[in-house]
C-alpha cells in the first residue's frame, strides 16, 4: 500500500540500502562540507519502538477537560466492539496511525482490534495500481486485475470473522469485505486516506457500488471527496504530539542537531522538510530563497529523504544542488526515514517553514511545523488550506515570487509571524492531533449507534 | 464539586449543570465556485450547514482574536477577493439569532444585495472551491456541577472551552432567546439581572474564547463581592 502521506518516516529501506550516515548530501563549499561531517550518530539504525501513550499522558497538552469529554464521550460505548481492516501493518500512514488509535479506544474499553489483509505479489501490484489510478494516473483496468481484486477480497472474507459492531475499512485495499456484511445492526465505515478528487473512471466505477454499501465514508479533505449515496464525514489526519517528531526537546539537542549540520542560529533559518520529489517543489523553493535573500539574511535547509532508494528521488536531489549551486547558506540533507528526533530538531530550530508543495496529500509536515508554533508558508494544495487560513495560522502561495515575498515579509515583521505561529499551534491542538482522532471514531460510533447521519 | 463556601448569594433554584458538545463534520453535496454558485448553495444547503459555518466556525477556531468570523466571510475575501462582500458577511453575529433560518436568510440577502450591485462578479471563478459542510453534534456531560455562584465561578474555570462555547455561544439556538445558558441560569435561577444581562453584552468577536471565559469569571466574581 501506498503511504497514506508520503512523508520520509514512512518506509525503511532494506538494510544494505542504508546511507552511509556521512555521506548526506550538502551543496557547500568544501568547508562547508566539512564542518557538517560528524561522528557516527544512533540515527544509522532505527531506534526501538516507543511504548504506546496512554490518553492520560496528553492531559497536559490538550487539557484535563478534553480528555474528560474523551471518557464521557466513551462510557456509552463501553463493552462495544470494533474492527479496523487495513493491508499493512507496518509502514505508511495509516498503519501508523493505527497502532496509535487502537490502543487508546481500547482503553477507553471500545474493544477494537485490527486485522490485516493477507494478498500474494499480484494482489498488491493490482492494489498499487489502483490506488495511482484513484489520485488521478493513467491506468487501464482489465478483466485480470478485478479477477484479482476480488478474489483477494473474497479469500480474506473467508479467513476473518466480522462479528464485531463496527467494522471499519482502511482504503480501497480490502474494500469489497463489505460482502461479509451480515444482516445485523452491524455498521460498515469506509476509511478513505487518499485523494480521490480526480480518479480514474474504470477503477472507480468499479469500486463504487461496493463503496456505496457502506453506511458512511470518511475523508481527510473535503477536496478528496466524490459525491456517493452514503453519508460522508471529515476526519483530518492527525500527528501525535507525544513521537519523537514532534515532542517537545531539550534546547541543548537542537543546537547540537544544528551544530552536526552546520546551521548557524544566530542567523534565520528557512527550512522545508519534504521527500526530494517533484510534487514538494524543492527547486522552486530554492529559487524562492535566492530571491528573498537579496533583501533579508538567511538560510536554507532542504532536509528530506527518498532519494537514496528511489531513482526519481536521486534525479530530484541532483536538480536541487544544480539550483543551489555552490551556495554555503543552503544545507540540503538527504536523511534516511528514521530520523524523527532530527527533524524534530531541524523545525524547533527553524525561523520560518515552508512546504512549497504544488501537489498534496493533507500535508502532516505542515502539522507539525504548525503544532511547533512555526511561521509556515506553504502551497495552496491538497489538504494545506484545511490547515493554514491564510494570514491567520500561516499564509498561502501559489507562486515562487509569492513565495519569495512571504519570506521576506516574515521574517521582517517577526510579531506577525509569531502571533501567525501561536495561531497554528492552536489550530492544530484543536483539530489535528491524535485526540481529537480518538474523539471524532466516538463520536461515529456514538452516531452510528444512534441510526446515521440525519 | 462540592460546596466548600457558603455563597453570599441566595441559593439557586436549581443547581447549574455543566454540559459540552461534540462535532463530527459531515462533507454535504453543495460547493461553489462562483459567488453565483454560492448563492444558490446558500439558499439549499441544509441549516446544518448554515450552523456549522457561523457557528460552529467560531468554536473551531476559538483561539483567533481578531481577522476571523464565519467561513463565508473569510472565503469571499480569500478566495473570490471581495472585501466589501466579506465585511458585509463578517459583520453578522450570530447572537443575533435564535434560529438558523433567519441567519441564513441574512446571508442570503447580503449576498444577493451585492450580485445586484455587481452582477459580473456571481461568475467569476473563486481561487478554491468552498465545500459546505454539517455536523452532528453530541451532548457529553461534564463532571462539574455548580449549586452556589461560587461553585459556578469556580466551574468555569475548570471547564474546557468547548464547554463555554456550548453554553454561551450554540445555546441560543436551544433555547430560542437571545440569551445564553450562563445569563439564564444567573437570571431565572440566582435572580443577578444585572450580571446576567453583562455576560450577555460581551463581544466574542474581538477576543478568544478562553479571553471571553476569563470575562466572563470577572463578572461573576464581582456578582460574588
Amino acid at each position: 500500500m501506498e503511504p497514506m502521506e508520503p512523508q520520509i518516516e514512512t518506509e525503511v529501506p532494506a538494510k544494505e540500502s542504508q546511507p552511509d550516515p556521512g555521506a548526506f548530501s550538502s551543496s557547500a563549499e568544501p568547508a562547508h562540507q566539512e564542518r557538517r561531517k560528524r561522528a557516527r550518530r544512533t540515527w544509522e539504525t532505527p531506534p526501538a519502538p516507543v511504548p504506546a501513550p496512554r490518553l492520560d499522558d496528553y492531559r497536559g497538552i490538550v487539557g484535563a477537560a478534553d480528555i474528560d469529554e474523551l471518557r464521557f464521550l466513551a462510557q456509552e460505548l463501553k463493552g462495544k466492539t470494533v474492527k479496523m481492516v487495513n493491508s499493512t501493518a507496518v509502514g505508511g500512514g495509516v498503519a501508523e496511525m493505527l497502532n496509535q488509535l487502537v490502543p487508546l479506544l481500547n482503553e477507553v474499553e471500545v474493544q477494537t482490534n485490527w486485522e490485516v489483509i493477507t494478498g500474494g505479489n499480484d494482489f498488491f501490484e493490482v492494489t498499487k495500481a489502483f490506488h495511482n489510478a484513484l489520485q488521478g494516473s493513467d491506468y487501464q483496468l482489465t478483466q485480470h486485475a478485478r479477477d484479482i481484486f476480488l478474489m483477494h477480497n473474497e479469500q480474506n472474507r473467508q479467513r476473518v470473522q466480522f462479528s464485531e459492531d463496527v467494522v471499519v475499512i482502511h482504503d480501497p485495499q480490502p474494500a469489497a469485505l463489505i460482502r461479509a456484511r451480515q444482516q445485523s445492526p452491524q455498521r460498515w465505515v469506509w476509511r478513505c486516506h487518499i485523494d480521490l478528487s480526480s480518479p480514474n473512471p474504470e477503477v472507480w466505477g468499479f469500486l463504487r457500488p461496493f463503496i456505496e454499501q457502506y453506511d458512511a465514508a470518511i475523508f481527510s479533505s473535503q477536496s478528496f471527496t466524490r459525491q456517493l449515496a452514503i453519508p460522508q464525514y471529515l476526519f483530518y489526519p492527525c500527528i501525535d504530539p507525544l513521537s519523537e517528531k514532534n515532542k517537545d526537546l531539550e534546547d541543548s539537542f537542537v543546537q547540537q542537531v544544528c551544530d552536526e549540520f552546520g546551521i548557524d542560529r544566530s542567523r534565520p533559518i528557512v527550512t522545508q522538510v519534504s521527500r526530494f520529489d517533484r510534487a514538494k517543489d524543492p527547486v522552486g523553493v530554492v529559487y524562492a530563497f535566492k530571491q528573498a535573500r537579496k533583501y533579508v539574511d538567511c538560510q536554507l535547509v532542504l532536509a528530506g529523504g527518498g532519494a537514496s532508494d528511489d531513482p526519481e528521488g536521486a534525479a530530484v536531489l541532483k536538480e536541487v544542488k544544480e539550483a543551489a549551486g555552490e551556495d554555503p547558506d543552503i544545507i540540503i540533507l538527504d536523511l534516511p526515514p528514521w530520523c524523527a528526533l532530527e527533524i524534530n530538531a531541524l523545525q524547533r530550530a527553524s525561523t520560518l517553514v515552508v512546504q512549497k508543495s504544488i501537489r498534496e496529500g493533507f500535508g502532516l509536515t505542515v502539522t507539525e511545523a504548525l503544532w511547533k508554533g512555526k511561521p509556515t508558508i506553504a502551497g495552496a494544495v491538497g489538504g494545506i488550506p484545511n490547515q493554514i487560513i491564510h494570514k491567520l495560522t500561516g499564509v498561502l502561495v501559489h507562486s515562487v515570487e509569492g513565495c519569495a515575498y512571504q519570506i521576506r515579509y516574515l521574517l521582517t515583521h517577526p510579531d506577525f509571524a509569531k502571533q501567525l505561529g501561536q495561531n497554528g499551534r492552536e489550530h492544530v491542538r484543536e483539530n489535528f492531533l491524535m485526540t481529537t482522532n480518538v474523539l471524532r471514531w466516538l463520536l461515529l460510533f456514538r452516531i452510528l449507534r444512534a441510526g446515521g447521519a440525519s | 464539586m462540592t460546596a466548600t463556601a457558603t455563597s453570599p448569594i441566595r441559593t439557586p433554584a436549581k443547581p447549574f449543570y455543566f454540559n459540552t458538545s461534540a462535532h463530527l463534520l459531515r462533507i454535504t453535496r453543495q460547493k461553489a465556485n462562483t459567488l453565483a454558485e454560492f448563492r444558490a448553495a446558500l439558499r439549499e444547503c441544509p441549516e446544518g450547514s448554515i450552523f456549522q459555518h457561523s457557528f460552529r466556525t467560531l468554536e473551531e477556531h476559538h483561539f483567533i482574536r481578531e481577522g476571523f468570523s464565519n467561513d463565508f466571510a473569510h472565503w469571499v475575501l480569500s478566495a473570490c477577493n471581495e472585501p466589501s462582500l466579506a465585511e458585509g458577511l463578517a459583520s453578522v453575529d450570530v447572537r443575533e439569532f435564535t434560529s438558523v433560518a433567519e441567519l441564513r436568510e441574512r446571508f442570503v440577502r447580503i449576498v444577493e444585495n451585492f450580485l445586484q450591485r455587481t452582477p459580473a462578479s456571481g461568475s467569476r471563478i473563486a481561487r478554491e472551491t468552498f465545500y459546505f459542510c454539517a455536523s452532528d453534534t453530541v451532548i457529553i456531560p461534564t463532571s462539574f456541577v455548580a449549586h452556589t455562584l461560587r461553585e459556578f465561578a469556580e466551574g468555569l474555570r475548570r471547564i474546557g472551552v468547548h464547554c463555554v462555547y456550548h453554553h454561551f455561544i450554540e445555546a441560543r439556538l436551544r433555547l430560542k432567546l437571545m440569551s445564553n445558558d450562563f445569563s439564564q441560569w444567573l437570571y431565572e435561577d440566582m435572580g443577578l439581572t444585572e450580571t446576567a444581562r453583562q455576560l450577555n453584552r460581551l463581544d466574542i468577536y474581538t477576543v478568544t474564547l478562553n479571553d471571553v471565559r476569563e470575562q466572563i469569571i470577572r463578572i461573576v466574581e464581582r456578582a460574588l463581592t
